[in-house]
């Protein structure tokens, strides 16, 4: 079950990474990047899973040494890296909107400038 | 009262020997020899060797000319500058044991301080707008490019080779540098250094402009490319600073390579009363390296600008990079492996 | 002063939210940026003197979260004399940045948001390299790059703004997501973040998950610093924003990824000891130096020139601190310092040129220095910084990285470091080389008609170019100074990694893990170089030879002759129109015209009236690059522009990475 998640979770990211690389148009990219935030939120969520643990929300009263709960932490960062993921989205959209004003398409190929 | 005597030795030291003053006639000397060697080695008979003596106090009588499209602060201060900065630099350079500052510069300080000369002229030439002055300084910037990578092989190979003998591994001061070869022998009897010394003495002309390797002076082309605009006095000072160019880097070969001449100097001199040998013994050695500058200018100079033509700028670089550098390379290998 | 830190970083993002409040009005955001900025560098000058010069080490724990039982629960930040020396930095170059703004982007349309970003930008850089904690770490890389990016499409109509900043989103998230993916990979095995509990458990459990962690680590921050598969985007990103903001990017933002590498490699990991490290960063280090410094020579904008020698320094920094020995790091760290001042200095006056003439074309410039000369003093002063003249700062701490690398070379046996030691001197010179390219074709040579109007820049701007410019003077002229104060404890800081362990978690902890610093902290240089004595020397002989100069009437001539200049044609006429027979009876047309048509001065002055002929930057060098055409042509079909090559390139460095990681196993 958890094996899974880690294979899902690296799979997310090189699909990600993959779809950058070989697709050639703004929004696909933009697809890209989200995909990776999600492969990489789903290894965080795993990293802090523990198998039948509960919720990790007590009170001081009720936290006892046999207290058996998933690890708070990382959810707290993938709350922080959910937020960053749909700054990262906001912003790139917003970019490719400027860009399809200015250079009139989404080719990553049309779009080169700057270069050499 | 020590204080006054040291700042007036220190002064002299600056002024006179090693500095101005020496620098301005054994530079000047040097480059009439020059012209007269290279004359004479074409059947020609070639101008008197005081000629750059006469052509240099004519030139500061003539007018200066600044043209209109130039900076006129950067164009008339660039070539004071550049000459002392020479001069400056030849206070680094030991004669033999002798070395008027030392704990000031080492090789590599050295290295970058030959560049500020160079330097001087190439912005005081892009600060006169004239295009022969742009094509010329783009040349010297190459050449500089050329020159830097087998002269940086070179000095490695030569602080290798001592710093190896002392027991440090690396030596970059260049009066210990000196009297290691005064106390062993100059570094020219070595095996592995031979590459090292005829990569050396190829290293001169390129960085002096001489004749095979001037592609950024190129009379016949450019106009004397940087010095195009320039006249009078300014003019007069670049041409000194040429000749004390010439004194530094013939001083820098003696002083890397065949600084052991020092140590039989002293040896030779070793009856005689101390205060009496060492005034003798600088005396001497001030002699010895002039001649051997003399015979390294004809070497490296006059010889190969009278059996040489123009190596244009892309051959001179490649030149550089490829044999110069390769023999600077094959000497720092063997100083390596310790030969 | 623990607070201080805390406070430091809080200040400038206290000053981007007031500004989004309160800053439409000129001169309260204004005094908000100031004071933003001004803060924060009092504060880190403060710690100065408990920390530099005592080594004492500031754990602040955010809400006084203390560790308990060995484990460390709350947000740390901790300030060691490393990350002060970063910290430093940073405010300096931020603090002139924002001075400089004041004129630069007056004419700009929204300023408020201008000056919210900047300040976020400088609060995440800040927050970086006071962080103690990994996770916290990178919410600030987040933050300053979403900074840089906005602020690199901020004036979005210039050429190639909008390209640049999408190329820097896209491959910076790549570089992002690699730090967190690395950052939980290390959580999963330490269960920690608090870098100094990483410190202590890290070094004696380097296992496959934890070497891939830091590999994924090592790649994110070499995409912040813009290393050499990531330097396309630096180009980009540097010639299209305003020039502030190259200034942050450049001096502050790849700081921040040189800060990150050696923080990983040297504290967290300390793997420096190992070999293959060593050669890792160093071959990395030579490479970007040499490479870019190529590209530079072919570039023809005087920004994007500017940003490849960027990465060209930031090269020279991390081979350097490569080397592991304290010389090494001490140099390259006085390196990198130099690099902020120098490299923001000759932003700024790229800005400066910007600003007169609306153009950073190598191409269409010429001829400035007349017009403007203050900035041609102070970019000389930047242009011989960077390519290592002496007595400027790039030189010194050149000349330390030309003998750290060199004596690394000697005590290791390795031929390999003398070619580093080749490779730092020959791109030295390259550098000269590109930086005379741009003297020339900007601020010398003939000025085009275009720009006849073209004036000195406003006050603001020249005091922020003279700080750096002066700073870039005072640290060439003292390098015992800097090195006794700064670099030397910063680099001491950078082997002694148990003290900051103990620092934080209590003393003692370190011991528990059996680690030592096994590096050696104390150098010595074999060198000689002593500037205020050269500069003596040199004074003395400017002075003799200046004296000799003017007593010998040097320029006496030709100042009579270009009082004269304009009329000398006439003049010459007048004087001489005594002897001749027949004087030209009305001459004053052909004066008027500039042509003297006819008679007998024809020879002398037909030539005067010169076409426009300045010699271009682009083929200024043709006679190096017609030896590299064919490295030329590969290099400049390599960097294609396309977004997608980019992020393959950064896909591969990361496999290589992960692969040569395991290598370190």
């Amino acid at each position: 079950m958890i094996l899974l998640n880690y294979i899902a979770s690296f799979f997310l990211i090189t699909l990600g990474l993959y779809c950058i690389v070989t697709k050639y148009d703004l929004m696909k990219s933009v697809i890209g990047l989200s995909i990776m935030d999600y492969g990489v939120n789903l290894l965080i969520i795993t990293v802090g899973f523990n198998p039948g643990g509960t919720a990790p929300i007590f009170t001081f009263g009720e936290l006892n040494p046999d207290s058996f709960f998933v690890d708070p932490i990382p959810q707290a960062l993938t709350l922080t890296s959910i937020v960053i993921g749909a700054c990262v989205t906001a912003m790139s959209l917003s970019l490719v909107i400027k860009l399809k004003e200015m250079y009139g398409t989404t080719d990553t190929h049309e779009i080169r400038r700057l270069r050499g | 009262m020590t204080i006054v005597l040291d700042s007036l030795r220190y002064l002299a030291y600056i002024l006179i020997f090693p500095g101005f003053l020496f620098c301005f006639l054994t530079g000047m000397l040097l480059c009439g020899i020059d012209r007269k060697l290279v004359a004479r080695m074409q059947k020609r008979i070639g101008p008197p060797v005081l000629q750059p003596f006469y052509d240099f106090f004519k030139l500061l009588g003539k007018e200066t000319i600044v043209p209109a499209a130039a900076n006129r602060v950067v164009f008339l201060a660039a070539p004071l500058v550049g000459l002392a900065a020479q001069v400056v630099l030849q206070l680094f350079i030991p004669v033999f044991s002798f070395s008027a500052f030392r704990g000031v510069a080492d090789v590599i300080v050295v290295l970058y301080l030959l560049l500020i000369p160079a330097l001087s002229v190439i912005l005081g030439a892009a600060s006169s707008g004239s295009p022969y002055a742009g094509v010329g300084l783009s040349r010297e910037m190459v050449t500089i490019l050329a020159v830097e990578l087998p002269l940086v092989l070179v000095l490695l190979a030569v602080a290798k080779t001592v710093g190896n003998a002392m027991g440090t591994g690396l030596c970059f001061s260049l009066s210990q540098i000196a009297e290691y070869q005064a106390a062993n022998g100059s570094l020219i009897t070595r095996l592995s250094m031979l590459p090292a010394v005829a990569a050396m003495l190829l290293i001169i002309p390129g960085e002096t402009g001489n004749h095979p390797f001037d592609a950024a002076e190129a009379e016949t082309e450019i106009c004397e490319g940087m010095l195009a605009e320039y006249s009078g006095a300014p003019l007069a000072v670049y041409k000194l600073s040429h000749a004390v160019k010439l004194l530094t880097m013939t001083s820098l070969f003696v002083a890397l390579f065949l600084g052991g001449i020092g140590g039989a100097v002293e040896h030779l001199l070793v009856g005689l009363a101390p205060a009496i040998a060492g005034g003798l013994a600088i005396v001497i050695e001030i002699i010895i390296l002039f001649l051997l500058c003399i015979v390294l200018v004809a070497l490296c100079c006059s010889l190969v600008h009278a059996v040489t033509a123009r190596l244009r700028i892309e051959q001179l670089f490649k030149y550089y990079w490829t044999v110069v550098a390769g023999l600077a390379l094959i000497s720092v290998v063997l100083a390596w492996y310790g030969l | 002063m623990t607070h201080y830190p805390i406070l430091a970083i809080m200040a400038y993002f206290l000053g981007a939210f007031l500004i989004v409040i309160f800053g439409r009005n000129r001169a309260v955001r204004n005094t908000l940026g100031f004071l933003g900025t001004a803060v924060p560098l009092c504060l880190l000058i403060m710690l100065a003197k408990p920390i530099l010069a005592n080594g004492e080490i500031i754990a602040y724990w955010m809400g006084n979260r203390v560790p308990a039982g060995g484990y460390a629960i709350g947000i740390a930040l901790e300030v060691d004399a490393f990350g002060l020396f970063f910290g430093l930095l940073i405010a300096t170059a931020v603090f002139v940045a924002m001075i400089y703004s004041f004129s630069y982007m007056s004419h700009d349309d929204n300023e408020p948001q201008y000056y919210t970003l900047f300040l976020m930008l400088c609060g995440g850089v800040m927050g970086l390299v006071l962080s103690g904690d990994l996770f916290n770490m990178f919410i600030m890389v987040e933050i300053l790059t979403f900074a840089a990016v906005a602020l690199t499409a901020f004036r979005n109509t210039v050429f190639g703004a909008l390209e640049a900043a999408f190329k820097y989103l896209v491959v910076g998230c790549i570089g992002s997501t690699c730090i967190l993916a690395g950052t939980i990979m290390l959580y999963a095995q330490a269960h920690t973040l608090n870098f100094a509990q990483l410190a202590a458990f890290l070094p004696g459990n380097l296992n496959i998950a934890t070497i891939i962690a830091y590999a994924l680590l090592f790649i994110g921050f070499c995409t912040k610093a813009f290393l050499v598969p990531f330097h396309p985007l630096a180009a980009d990103a540097h010639g299209a924003a305003p020039a502030p903001v190259s200034v942050l990017i450049s001096g502050v933002l790849t700081k921040s990824g040189l800060y990150g590498i050696i923080r990983l490699t040297y504290i967290l990991f300390r793997t420096m000891n190992l070999g293959t490290v060593q050669f890792w960063l160093v071959f990395l280090g030579s490479v970007s130096m040499f490479l870019c410094v190529t590209m530079a020579l072919a570039q023809h904008d005087f920004k994007r020139l500017l940003a490849f020698h960027s990465i060209s320094q930031i090269g020279y920094v991390l081979t350097a601190a490569g080397l592991a020995t304290a010389l090494g790091v001490s140099s390259g760290l006085y390196h990198a310092m130099n690099h902020t001042l120098f490299k923001g200095l000759l932003f700024l006056c790229a800005g400066a040129v910007l600003h007169e003439t609306g153009t950073t074309d190598l191409d269409r410039l010429g001829g400035l220095s007349k017009k403007m000369p203050v900035t041609t003093v102070l970019f000389l002063v930047g242009a011989f910084s960077i390519s290592g003249i002496p007595p400027f700062n790039g030189f010194a701490s050149k000349w330390l990285i030309y003998q750290a690398t060199y004596q690394k070379a000697v005590e290791s046996g390795n031929i390999g470091f003398m070619l580093v030691t080749v490779c730092c001197l020959v791109t030295s010179t390259l550098t000269l080389a590109s930086f005379v390219k741009v003297t020339q074709s900007v601020f010398f040579g003939q000025l085009p008609k275009e720009y006849e109007h073209v004036k000195e820049v406003p006050f603001g701007m020249r005091l922020g170019m003279g700080i750096l410019a002066a700073l870039c003077i005072l640290t060439g002229i003292f390098p015992g100074f800097v090195q006794n104060w700064l670099t030397g404890p910063a680099a001491r800081a950078v082997f002694q990694a148990n003290g900051y362990i103990d620092a934080m978690m209590g003393a003692g902890y370190a011991d528990k893990f059996g680690l030592a610093d096994t590096l050696p902290v104390s150098f010595t240089s074999v060198g000689v170089w002593s500037p205020i004595s050269w500069l003596c020397l040199l004074a003395i002989m400017l002075l003799a030879v200046a004296i000799v100069a003017i007593t010998s009437k040097y320029d006496a001539v030709s100042k009579a002759a270009k009082q004269t200049d304009p009329l000398t044609l006439e003049a010459l006429e007048s004087a001489t129109a005594a002897y001749l027979p027949t004087a030209p009876a009305n001459p004053a047309p052909r004066y008027a015209t500039g042509h003297a048509a006819s008679g007998k001065y024809e020879l002398f002055f037909g030539g005067e009236e010169s076409v426009f002929s300045q010699v271009g930057g682009d083929d200024l060098f043709w006679g190096f690059k017609h030896n590299w055409r064919h490295y030329f042509k590969f290099m400049h079909e390599l960097h294609s522009g396309i977004v997608n090559d980019y992020s393959l390139w950064a896909v591969v460095a990361l496999a290589l990475a992960m692969l040569y990681a395991m290598i370190i196993l």
